[in-house]
């Protein structure tokens, strides 16, 4: 990894961070609250995956950034789910 | 001493798992990190699914703008970790050992926020015991704190024992507590 390449993947984590903040002031009433619930498990996934890919330098194995893309998946697919069980009560 | 001799855990007879950078067995600490904490999320999910007015009303008394300001705090700190290991492949030790410093201190101001959070939430009479929310709260947050108090640790242990692979190890320790704390921030302070 590079200096550049750490700083561009720092650049992302803050935008995609600004980008939950920016979701997270929107109303949160009626059914935009499901949407903007996705919209944050969403970002802090991508989040995640910046981290991972860049940060850790996991990028190097395909093999091994296709598995915790999975298992990311999985887990957010999961916790939106439990989430959805939330709202519906 | 090229930077492939100076790796020899680095084996190809691993397998698939010689294609992970850095020490294999940080990566068994990462997944099992990423387990646990991942596990205490979808449970705080669940229980929030049994009671989600009274976890949305508590959760409406967290700082969103300390929890945020701690993300930018920590990515931030992920960067410098990251360009200490940079500037120390290319034997750049005394620039390593800066952006490591810088690294750390960042962690300790992600704990003096989180410390102030916690200093609110006692003023209020908020404690662990004062609900299954606070209780979710104060346990992964506070697990996660821990996390943090080591990595600082770790890095500085590393600015003094400064071997490549001591580096490499303790700044994915220190990233593996940023990644976890993008997924903790969201779902307990931010999913209502």
């Amino acid at each position: 990894m590079t200096a550049r390449g750490l700083i561009e993947a720092w650049a992302a984590l803050v935008a995609l961070s600004m980008g939950t903040a920016a979701l997270t002031m929107l109303d949160v009433s009626g059914s935009t609250r499901t949407v903007i619930a996705a919209g944050v498990l969403a970002l802090a996934g991508l989040k995640s995956r910046v981290i991972l890919a860049r940060y850790l330098r996991l990028n190097q194995s395909r093999f091994w950034t296709r598995l915790f893309d999975v298992v990311l998946a999985i887990f957010l697919g999961i916790a939106f789910a439990a989430y959805l069980l939330g709202i519906q009560e | 001493m090229s930077d492939s001799d100076e790796r020899p855990w680095r084996q190809d007879n691993l397998g698939v798992f010689g294609e992970l950078p850095g020490d294999l067995m940080m990566w068994v600490l990462i997944a099992s990190e990423l387990l646990v904490f991942g596990a205490a999320l979808i449970a705080f999910l669940a229980v929030r699914a049994t009671d989600p007015a009274g976890f949305s009303a508590d959760q409406a008394m967290l700082d969103r703008t300390a929890g945020a300001l701690n993300t930018a705090v920590l990515v931030t700190s992920g960067l410098c970790a990251g360009l200490a290991v940079v500037h120390r492949e290319r034997e750049e030790r005394s620039m390593a050992r800066r952006w490591l410093f810088a690294a750390g201190f960042l962690g300790i101001v992600f704990l003096v926020v989180k410390s102030f959070e916690y200093a609110q939430k006692a003023e209020l009479g908020i404690g662990v015991e004062t609900s299954a929310f606070f209780t979710f709260y104060y346990l992964t947050t506070g697990f996660h704190a821990l996390h943090v108090v080591a990595g600082i640790v770790i890095l500085g242990v590393v600015a003094w024992a400064d071997s490549v692979r001591n580096m490499e190890a303790a700044v994915a320790f220190w990233h593996m507590v940023d990644l976890i704390w993008v997924l903790l921030f969201p779902i307990i302070y931010l999913l209502r």
